[in-house]
């Protein structure tokens, strides 16, 4: 402990260095966001999808994930975003959540990248269509991915969280 | 008083709070079973021991108020059994105190890892200290009188001990000299406390742990005395001298529990879980290979191969549903671990009101799920409350009615197939039909014209409503009602029914019918709008083809008449708002409690076998649906829950359904 402190320098870069963030990156429309990798599970070809009657329109049903049911979200029509329809998207996001596993449907995988936690922004207000109760921050990137070199960064917790469940038999 | 507990003790430690649990709640009933027969002796026998063998743990995890409040108990069994002291209901009392102290400390102990200190359980230990001293005062424990015995024999044989022999080890050969270490350990602890040499409990401890016995140390034993030449028949426990029956009675027991101990393991139902998961995938995946090998015997040519396939998928088919039914079993308890509760529940509740109550149990030994029996306690709990608060009468009133003045509550449980049936039947003033549409009326939950048309049976499902009873209005009601809903909503939940019969004036039954276990269930897999879904077959109780002359519009739904039945119908697809895109060719009737309904499908697929997975948290509320399940395919159906999809209409449906 004392040593540490006697080096205070270097403990600080060693705090910064820790900072580093893993996010999954993939498209809706034209926009590019990011999950944080650990709540991320597994990304799977879209499979067969079993509606279940009565539920909020955003459900589009459930799934067998190697013998495990798992709900699936139209994620683009959770985030109130355009383009909504889901047949053309081929891939799923599983991903791990207050509620349980959730696959999100996105549109394209770009892959996992590294980001530092310092860069990470305040979201815009209404810059995007995404409510930013949602979003952790943004991050500008070097390249362009869609149209705009963005990375919004999802909050998963608040997306999914227990509570969100009623409003999940409300909005039905 | 806090105990710690070194890593090395905790499996020591938890093998004591599951032992001594069982032995507490094993007690309550026993106790119970005394009060009615104080006489009998094989009765005072099994009590006495399971309190020894509860102090004996606690004297080796060093409890001082456990071991002090046991070793008084104890005691007062042992006079109890050698007839020195005759049971009445103030002892019974001051037993059932001690008892409940034991228990919470036993609770608290599990939970904090405390135990209350000797001071602040005085008032109890006092009060059983005057029970003991009632008769017979100068009359010492049974365990001061451990030391002659011992002694005595000590002359009777001489040991040669092997060199290096620690001393402490060697005076406690001879002075138990035909016992082994584990029994010599066993009569440490049973010491009082302050005779007990902790140092000693730990060497020993040491030695049992190093698999080493008495002959380790001895080079040679001699027997001086003939007597001695029978050394294990009958070991002379200290009680013999004076009541030679019930020591010789006690020996053979403590055989048969060591046996035991060899045949039985406990197991973390975690593990259980587990393996039952994994056993429901393999189901699944042989009925995946099923449906392949089908596939593959309409393709293929080469026949032999095909057939061979098929013996083999036969004999693995076999295996897996006797591995699948063993599996099941491991889960199985007997009901008696919730039923042994109530003698105690019914008398004092009976002695709090000043009723007088019989309770009766039957079927103790049936066997269910282990998860529906956790979840059965409460609801039981609550029916059985109901039956002496507000079913039986008082005495006076009883006699007057030209009842017997003593009420009887019969908890039954027996197995029907696959279904277990539990009762609970009370011989006391039932329930008044007319009073409970009174109430539904005023409560708004029916309408008055549906009231006059609803039969007594009808009238009683009414209790199961939410929102029929209050509290504080139950009481001038004949009865039943504090969370009859509840009760319903848990049955239900377990994918059970539940039902009341009753007689006003001479009694109430409640009938609850629970499937044998929960994972796995048959179904009957049906088709609309080109989605499958599956229907518990147990709630299926006819097919019968789509006729659509056979369906009358009556008021707001449409009802179908079968053999002069009227059937309250809907199609599958209204009751989930799908648009209907193709024809009803089907129609199912299905049972959902008190009355049937028909179901209206597009298409059969049969019955199938399959396990039930839950939804996940985000769709644990979904209505209609009780799970889903994986097919042969790889496919997700939903199990279908119909009690629930007709909830919401069911409010208008009162009197009709």
């Amino acid at each position: 402990m004392k040593e540490i402190e006697v080096l205070g320098l270097n403990e600080h870069i060693q705090e910064e260095l820790k900072e580093e963030k893993r996010v999954i990156a993939f498209l809706l429309n034209e926009e590019f966001i990011g999950i944080d990798i650990k709540n991320v599970t597994k990304i799977t070809k879209r499979l067969d999808i079993t509606p279940v009657p009565k539920t909020a329109s955003y459900i589009l049903g459930v799934m067998n994930l190697r013998g495990n049911i798992v709900p699936v979200v139209n994620l683009k029509k959770k985030l109130g975003l355009p383009n909504d329809d889901e047949k053309d998207q081929d891939f799923i996001l599983i991903i791990e959540s207050a509620l349980g596993n959730v696959g999100l449907m996105i549109d394209q995988v770009v892959g996992a990248i590294t980001i530092e936690e310092e860069d990470i922004l305040p979201a815009p207000i209404n810059s995007i269509g995404i409510d930013s109760k949602y979003i952790t921050g943004v991050i500008v990137t070097n390249e362009e991915y869609g149209s705009k070199n963005l990375l919004i960064l999802l909050d998963i917790e608040k997306l999914f969280e227990k509570s969100s469940k009623e409003e999940s038999q409300q909005e039905r | 008083m806090n105990i710690e507990i070194t890593p090395d003790m905790q499996e020591i430690f938890e093998e004591f709070i599951q032992e001594a649990e069982e032995i507490l709640e094993n007690l309550d009933q026993e106790l119970i079973e005394l009060e009615n027969n104080p006489d009998d002796k094989e009765l005072l026998n099994q009590i006495f021991r399971g309190m020894h063998t509860l102090k004996g743990g606690a004297g080796f995890l060093g409890l001082e108020s456990v071991i002090s409040l046991s070793h008084v108990m104890e005691s007062i069994f042992d006079k109890l059994r050698n007839g020195s002291l005759q049971l009445d209901s103030s002892i019974m009392d001051a037993i059932f105190e001690g008892i409940d102290i034991l228990k919470n400390s036993i609770a608290s102990l599990k939970q904090h890892h405390q135990i209350p200190d000797t001071d602040e359980i005085k008032d109890i230990l006092d009060k059983l200290h005057a029970v003991l001293e009632q008769k017979e005062p100068t009359d010492a424990a049974s365990q001061n009188e451990q030391e002659p015995p011992a002694k005595q024999q000590e002359h009777n044989i001489q040991i040669v001990f092997k060199e290096g022999v620690d001393p402490d080890i060697q005076k406690l050969i001879l002075s138990y000299p035909d016992k082994n270490i584990a029994e010599i350990l066993d009569e440490l602890i049973l010491l009082p406390p302050e005779e007990r040499d902790m140092d000693l409990i730990m060497k020993l401890d040491k030695i049992i742990e190093e698999q080493k016995d008495v002959d380790d140390f001895i080079l040679e034993k001699k027997v001086v005395q003939k007597s001695e030449e029978t050394p294990k028949a009958t070991p002379p426990s200290p009680p013999v001298q004076k009541e030679p029956a019930p020591s010789s009675q006690k020996s053979p027991p403590k055989k048969v529990a060591k046996k035991e101990e060899s045949e039985t393991i406990r197991i973390d139902i975690e593990r259980v879980s587990t393996l039952m998961n994994l056993v429901g995938e393999l189901v699944l995946d042989r009925n995946r290979i099923v449906k392949l090998t089908s596939r593959f015997r309409a393709n293929e040519e080469n026949t032999e191969t095909i057939e061979e396939l098929n013996e083999a998928i036969a004999g693995m088919s076999r295996s897996v549903s006797d591995l699948q039914e063993v599996v099941m079993k491991l889960r199985m308890q007997p009901v008696k671990r919730i039923f042994s509760k109530f003698p105690r529940i019914v008398r004092d509740l009976a002695k709090k009101l000043g009723k007088k109550i019989t309770l009766e149990l039957e079927g103790e030994e049936t066997e269910i799920d282990r998860s529906i029996l956790n979840q059965l306690e409460d609801p039981l709990i609550h029916l059985v409350r109901n039956s002496i608060d507000h079913g039986i009468e008082m005495p006076q009133e009883r006699v007057q009615k030209g009842k017997p003045e003593t009420g009887t509550i019969v908890l039954s449980a027996s197995q029907e197939g696959d279904r277990i049936i539990v009762s609970i039947e009370d011989d006391g003033r039932g329930i008044d039909a007319e009073k409970i549409k009174q109430k539904a009326v005023e409560k708004g939950l029916i309408k008055p014209e549906q009231a006059e048309t609803m039969s007594d049976k009808e009238a009683y499902e009414l209790i199961f409503m939410p929102g029929f009873s209050t509290v504080d209005k139950v009481s001038d009601l004949s009865g039943r009602g504090v969370g009859m809903d509840v009760v319903a909503n848990v049955i239900h939940s377990l994918r059970g029914a539940i039902e009341i019969d009753s007689v006003p004036g001479e009694g109430t039954k409640i009938t609850m019918k629970l499937p044998l276990t929960v994972a796995i269930i048959r179904t009957l897999m049906v088709g609309v709008n080109d989605r499958i879904f599956a229907i518990p077959l147990f709630s299926v109780v006819e097919i019968i083809k789509y006729n659509p002359e056979d369906i009358k519009d009556v008021g707001i739904y449409k009802s179908l008449m079968l053999r002069d039945e009227v059937y309250l119908f809907f199609p599958l697809n209204e009751l989930f708002d799908l648009q209907n895109e193709s024809e009803n060719r089907f129609v199912i009737i299905i049972n959902i409690g008190e009355k049937n309904i028909a179901i209206a499908v597009d298409d059969l697929y049969g019955e199938e076998e399959i396990v039930i997975k839950p939804l996940g948290e985000m769709l644990e509320d979904v209505e209609g649906i009780a799970g889903a399940t994986i097919t042969g395919d790889g496919k997700v159906v939903l199990i279908l829950d119909i009690k629930s999809l007709i909830n919401e209409k069911r409010s208008n449906l009162v009197g009709v359904i």
